[in-house]
């Protein structure tokens, strides 16, 4: 019965390409593009094999819109018009769109969103790895309401666990692959009611070294692991108050601490020796600004090779955790960059592994509040103005499309943040009209794009997110699913029979 | 004038014109840094001249003060980047003439003041600066 079933699939197929062949559009570039498509996606086979790695990229505050402006954006830097560039993981087979509320947010921020993927549970805005029954910041009861993490679940089988961030190594997204906290604040002792039984997040992080679960860490944070009156490589003060000096006793433990791109560059890694890497006494430069410090790429390369050596393989996070800076400040080209370095990360990850035995995901913890306008003609600067449509051809015109106010407008905007044109007055009223603005202007690598609503700081919004997936079960990912579902395809990858 | 000697001064007056206007132009906050954040040759040659510098004034940290820090983007505070807020490296510290008077953190303003280079720390406030602005004047842009 089930071949009689294919062959009338591969009939069907057979007739409809026929069908399309006398079609008038049938040379069409469009036309025989989309074929290709269809053929590709027609040989797409179930890939059942349990998942020897597990590679999990996030880029932080990168939902939909924020992924559009960065294909743009990559595809404007390499030429084109920018709409029709691909990004590397824009090749993966299988798609689905996220909902990435909290327990108690409609809009979710980064701890809730984090432990939702690295133990297949929302839980409350401001709490890691903690069951949602808890209040946040409660301390006696958050002692008893922790849950187990995917890297201590892959580690008690044999794997090898990695963690890289951008942002600190105890900023909220690669905390949730170690660490359980009530408060996702709480990244060094200051923050610690007295009597908390609770340890801090960097203090966590080296439990978990010592304990065989994070085999290499790497991002910003040197303050939350140093103590008050201990300046780091650059000069800047830790912030313990405990007097503990975290790098120290990392090194103590037989790990490998490193604090630059050189001196990371010259570490031998896959010893079997922890490897602890602080580029930076806060979040890691962004790719724009970036010097001395290693790329997401380099980091990622670096890893990958070192818990390779693992036979029983690895699990892997790694987070782009500044494309939600650069959108908190409105700084559109920073989100850019930094979200072009990611999908470069990405990229040597595919280069690095199989598909056959390793499982890539690739997604966000949430959206922003960024929106775009139209209609702009193709070829606008995804940071520009909005240029006019070219009716005699496919480029814009040139000629920047007007809003009513007879002004300019850029194609990316946000809704709120620090770029809004209602500017507070001397009577604390806020008022403004929109800047004039020219195409110079606009593109300029410290524009903030214009906002309605006037914040200090951009937010973050409760739209969905993409999650694309190659390898061991990502066939697991279609429709619209729950945020903490992306766990449990990470879990039946890797313990499927 | 004959016609030939007009033409050839004429480019001459556009340059003269155009260095002026470069002169009183104000500079960005980046052009004082090179991407390792040492001082880039402008900085440089400009130590101790009076000069003009676009950027946005941070939130002040004192009431009734002539002190005030310059950012090259309006100085967004995010709940979630930054308990403790730490200065981007990339600031201006400016000692205005008189007692500042406060311009909302995200409108574009040009300081004008004698450029100061190397390592200092306010005395009142404690804050460390590696570059400032003295005698500064400032206006909305």
């Amino acid at each position: 019965m089930k071949n009689v079933l294919l062959s009338g699939a591969a009939l069907l197929s057979m007739t409809s390409v026929l069908a399309a062949q006398d079609l008038p559009q049938a040379t069409s570039p469009w036309f025989t593009a989309a074929q290709a498509t269809i053929a590709e996606r027609l040989a797409v086979q179930p890939n059942t094999n349990r998942a020897k790695n597990v590679i999990l990229f996030t880029a932080d505050g990168n939902g939909v819109g924020t992924n559009y402006a960065i294909r743009l954006f990559s595809g404007q830097l390499a030429g084109g018009l920018g709409d029709d560039y691909v990004q590397p993981f824009e090749t993966f087979p299988n798609v689905a769109l996220v909902k990435t509320y909290s327990s108690n947010g409609q809009t979710p921020d980064s701890a809730p969103t984090a432990a939702a993927m690295n133990t297949g549970i929302k839980t409350k805005n401001g709490m890691i790895n903690v069951l949602d029954t808890v209040n946040v910041g409660d301390c006696a009861a958050g002692a008893t309401a922790g849950v187990k993490t995917f890297a201590e679940i892959v580690s008690d089988m044999g794997k090898s666990v990695g963690v890289i961030s951008t942002a600190r190594i105890t900023h909220a997204t690669p905390a949730a692959v170690y660490a359980r906290s009530v408060n996702r604040d709480w990244e060094d002792n200051t923050g610690l009611p007295e009597g908390c039984t609770q340890k801090d997040i960097a203090d966590q992080l080296i439990d978990q070294m010592k304990a065989g679960v994070i085999d290499i860490a790497l991002g910003g944070g040197r303050q939350h692991f140093l103590p008050v009156g201990v300046t780091d490589v650059e000069g800047k003060e830790g912030k313990r108050t405990d007097s503990r000096n975290l790098v120290d006793e990392a090194t103590a433990a037989g790990g490998s601490v490193v604090f630059g791109a050189d001196d990371f560059a010259a570490l031998t890694m896959g010893n079997n020796a922890p490897v602890l890497g602080l580029f930076e006494a806060s979040h890691m430069q962004y790719e724009h600004d970036r010097a001395g410090e290693p790329s997401l790429a380099e980091m990622t390369e670096a890893t990958i090779k070192a818990l390779s050596g693992n036979e029983n393989g690895f699990y892997l996070s790694i987070e782009a955790g500044r494309v939600d800076h650069a959108n908190h400040a409105g700084n559109l080209h920073r989100v850019l960059v930094d979200g072009k370095a990611f999908a470069d990360a990405i990229a040597k990850a595919m280069e690095l592994t199989n598909a056959e035995d390793t499982l890539i995901i690739v997604t966000a913890d949430h959206e922003h509040a960024i929106s775009f306008n139209g209609y702009c003609g193709r070829g606008s600067k995804i940071t520009g103005l909005c240029m006019l449509e070219n009716e005699q051809g496919v480029e814009h015109t040139g000629e920047p499309a007007l809003a009513a106010d007879g002004k300019p407008y850029t194609v990316a905007g946000y809704l709120n943040g620090a770029g809004s044109v209602l500017v507070e007055q001397a009577d604390k009223t806020f008022a403004g009209s929109r800047p004039d603005l020219t195409e110079e202007q606009a593109i300029d690598p410290d524009y903030l794009q214009q906002a309605l609503i006037p914040m200090s700081s951009e937010t973050h919004s409760g739209e969905d997110v993409a999650v694309f997936a190659r390898g061991p079960f990502a066939h697991l990912f279609g429709g619209v699913i729950e945020q903490n579902v992306i766990f449990h395809v990470m879990n039946h990858a890797v313990s499927a029979q | 004038m004959i016609r030939r000697t007009f033409l050839a001064a004429l480019p001459a007056c556009l340059l003269a014109r155009s260095a002026q206007s470069a002169e009183t132009a104000a500079l960005k906050l980046r052009d004082l840094y090179n991407k390792d954040l040492s001082f880039s040759d402008v900085a440089l040659a400009s130590q101790g001249n009076r000069i003009s510098i676009a950027g946005f004034m941070a939130p002040p940290l004192k009431a009734n003060s002539v002190f005030f820090v310059l950012t090259k983007m309006p100085m967004a505070v995010c709940p979630f980047c930054e308990p403790g807020m730490p200065w981007p490296d990339d600031i201006l510290a400016v000692y205005a003439k008189r007692v500042v008077d406060v311009i909302p953190f995200n409108v574009p303003i040009t300081v004008t003041g004698v450029l100061e280079l190397g390592d200092a720390v306010d005395p009142e406030l404690g804050f460390y600066s590696k570059v400032r602005l003295v005698d500064a004047t400032y206006s909305r842009a």
